[in-house]
Order: C-alpha cells, then sequence, then structure tokens
C-alpha cells in the first residue's frame, strides 16, 4: 500500500469514527428534548444562541466558512491526489497471470545496477508512474561515457524486467571530490 | 491490498469535500453579500428557522432518520478500513449436489512458497489468497540481485502457476505475481 493510501485510510476511519459518534450523539440529545430532558453532552443551547446573535458577515462566522472550504479542498486534494505506485505492470506472458514490479525494490535494483558501473561510488534511484531518475555519484566527472554507461546499466534493468508502459530514464551525475 | 476500501474511501471522500465546499463557499457568499447585501446581516439561525420545528412535528423525526442512516453509513465506511481480502479457505465445489470442497487456503500457499523458493534467485516468497471479484492468488517473490529475472518469471509461469492451477482445478485461476528485485547480492535460502 502507498502513503497516500495509508494517509487516506486513517483519515476515512477518524472521519467515519466522527461522524458516526456524531450523528448517534445528536440522535440521544434529540430523544432527551423529546423526553423533556435537559442536553446531555452536547451544549446545543448555547451553540443555537450563538448562531442567532452573529450574522453572515461576522468575522468568526467568515473563518468558520473558511476553514470549512480550506477543509473540503483537503478533503478533495486526499481523494484526487494519485501518488507514486505501489507497484508497476510487467508485461503479460501467461493468460491469467498479471505480473508487477515493487516500485521500492525496483528503485533498489537500479541504484545497485547503477553502482555496479566502473566509476561509480554511489546511486540511488528513483521510480515513478513512467520515469525512473537515478543519481549516480561518480569519482571523476570527466570520465568519458560513464552518463552513457550508467544509462545502459539502467535501461537493461528495466528491458530484463520488461515494464509495460516504457520507462523515461533520467541519470543525474555528482562528482565526489577525493582531494 | 484492499483496492475496494481505497476506491470507497476516495468516493465518499470526494463527496464529504465537495459538500464542505459547496457549504463554506454558499456561506462565504452570503457572507460578502453575493446573495444579496441584506442577507450578509442576517442572523446565521434565523428567527423563522429556529421555530420551524415547533409546528412540523414530523421535523425531528426526519431528522432522527437521517442521523441514524449517517450513522449506519458511517459504521460501514469504518468496517470497510479493517476488512481485509484475505481469505482463508478455497471453495473447490463443482456441483453442491455431490458435497461441498473447501481447500485451506495455507495448504495451497505453502507448496507454492515452497516451491517458488526452490527457483534460483529468488530469496523469500510469501503467498496469500484473496477474496475480490472472485479469488485469486497474491504471490510476493523476493528477488537476489544476481537473479535471472527472466528465468525466474518463465518458471513461476510455467512450473508454479501451472501446478497451482492444477492442484484448485482450475486452470485460469487468476494469479498476481509482485516480484521484489533489489534484494541481497545472493540468495539467502541455503540449499538442503
Amino acid at each position: 500500500m502507498t502513503a497516500t493510501n495509508w494517509v487516506t485510510r486513517v483519515v476515512s476511519a477518524l472521519l467515519a469514527l466522527a461522524l458516526l459518534l456524531g450523528s448517534l450523539l445528536a440522535v440521544v440529545e434529540i430523544v432527551a428534548a423529546a423526553l423533556g430532558r435537559d442536553h446531555v453532552l452536547v451544549p446545543y443551547p448555547r451553540w443555537t444562541d450563538w448562531l442567532r446573535t452573529h450574522s453572515w458577515n461576522d468575522r468568526i462566522v467568515e473563518a468558520l466558512l473558511g476553514g470549512l472550504v480550506v477543509l473540503g479542498l483537503l478533503l478533495l486534494l486526499l481523494a484526487l491526489h494519485r501518488g507514486k505506485p505501489a507497484s508497476l505492470a510487467l508485461r503479460s506472458r501467461t493468460d491469467g497471470v498479471d505480473v508487477t514490479a515493487s516500485r521500492r525494490s525496483l528503485q533498489k535494483s537500479l541504484a545497485a545496477a547503477a553502482a555496479r558501473t566502473t566509476g561509480v561510488t554511489g546511486a540511488s534511484a528513483s521510480v515513478g508512474r513512467r520515469s525512473a531518475r537515478v543519481d549516480a555519484r561518480t569519482v571523476s566527472r570527466s570520465e568519458p561515457g560513464i552518463r552513457e554507461e550508467v544509462e545502459s546499466a539502467v535501461r537493461g534493468r528495466l528491458d530484463s524486467l520488461g515494464t509495460k508502459r516504457r520507462m523515461r530514464t533520467r541519470v543525474a551525475l555528482t562528482t565526489k571530490d577525493t582531494r | 491490498m484492499n483496492r475496494r476500501a481505497n476506491v470507497i474511501n476516495r468516493v465518499v471522500l470526494t463527496v464529504l469535500g465537495l459538500l464542505l465546499l459547496t457549504a463554506g463557499g454558499l456561506g462565504l457568499a452570503v457572507s460578502v453579500g453575493a446573495l444579496g447585501e441584506s442577507r450578509a446581516d442576517n442572523s446565521v439561525l434565523p428567527q423563522e428557522v429556529s421555530t420551524f420545528p415547533d409546528g412540523h412535528p414530523w421535523f425531528w423525526w426526519a431528522v432522527t432518520g437521517a442521523l441514524l442512516l449517517i450513522a449506519v453509513l458511517a459504521l460501514l465506511w469504518l468496517l470497510t478500513q479493517l476488512k481485509t481480502s484475505r481469505t482463508t479457505r478455497l471453495d473447490l465445489t463443482t456441483n453442491a449436489r455431490d458435497g461441498y470442497t473447501t481447500l485451506h487456503a495455507s495448504a495451497l500457499t505453502d507448496a507454492v512458497e515452497d516451491e517458488a523458493l526452490g527457483i534460483t534467485g529468488v530469496t523469500n516468497v510469501s503467498a496469500n489468497v484473496h477474496e475480490h471479484r472472485g479469488q485469486h492468488l497474491f504471490l510476493r517473490v523476493g528477488l537476489a540481485e544476481s537473479a535471472d529475472i527472466d528465468e525466474v518469471r518463465t518458471r513461476l509461469e510455467n512450473e508454479v502457476v501451472t501446478h497451482l492451477r492444477e492442484g484448485v482445478t482450475d486452470p485460469r485461476f487468476p494469479v498476481t505475481i509482485e516480484l521484489r528485485p533489489g534484494g541481497s547480492k545472493t540468495p539467502q535460502r541455503s540449499l538442503t
């Protein structure tokens, strides 16, 4: 499960709980009022008084409405944000068998493939839906063809997996000053 | 791994987000006088609204009904978060008149894991049976950095999946394989 899905799951659980408890509490207050009793937990007479004594153009009311808008936007953002995929689809060979590669392990694999290139001291990789970016650290920037070699190693790793969608690769080199 | 819960969450959050956005937006429109200058000075809860339930005894019944409906939907939404699509049994019944045949999912997943672990380059395996629009097997395969991915895939699909499908007597039993390359440099499993 991706980080976005975890956040969505936690927010959904909290909202569901709030809606459940809030609506049940409201029912309890309605029943209590119908039986002629005072409020149980929610001081709603004070709330209704507050609403009666404040107009729409009061600063506090506007702030609350602005808060509603912001909260709505945040929920929409959470609902519509796709985030990075947990896994990438690979080309299918057998009917009824879907094969994927975990994005995190693919990142590790691409970094390892890049790090094996001569002249590279270390590498890290980031994989999205359509592209893979590798940051490789080299001893010397002037070493000819090192970028192509890293790119070839990364491309070779992606080809060996056979991703369903052809991915763009980007290699960035940083030189480690050894002086 | 519960796609249904993810879809439900996104739909419900979109609906709630739109409701809050609309309510807040309309309220702000009233407060800045976009819906009439006089309305902006009105009380948020006018007298005629607060006294409306007094002359309409059905009002609180309707509100209670709506609140109970919201409570039930919220409970279902909450339970969706806790649900997992994993299943512990596989129904292999072909004809209910002849009796029911079920298979413990662990018997199947253990066999699949053992066979997959025997493939060179595979470092760890976990298999689970999931129930979502029918049953299917989810196989997570850790690969050594030195693994020949093509060879591993071929053996997984031609041997492990074939044997699995023979076991459940379903030549089209759906399988999802998640490869996890980038594991250890050498396979950790010792061959005995």
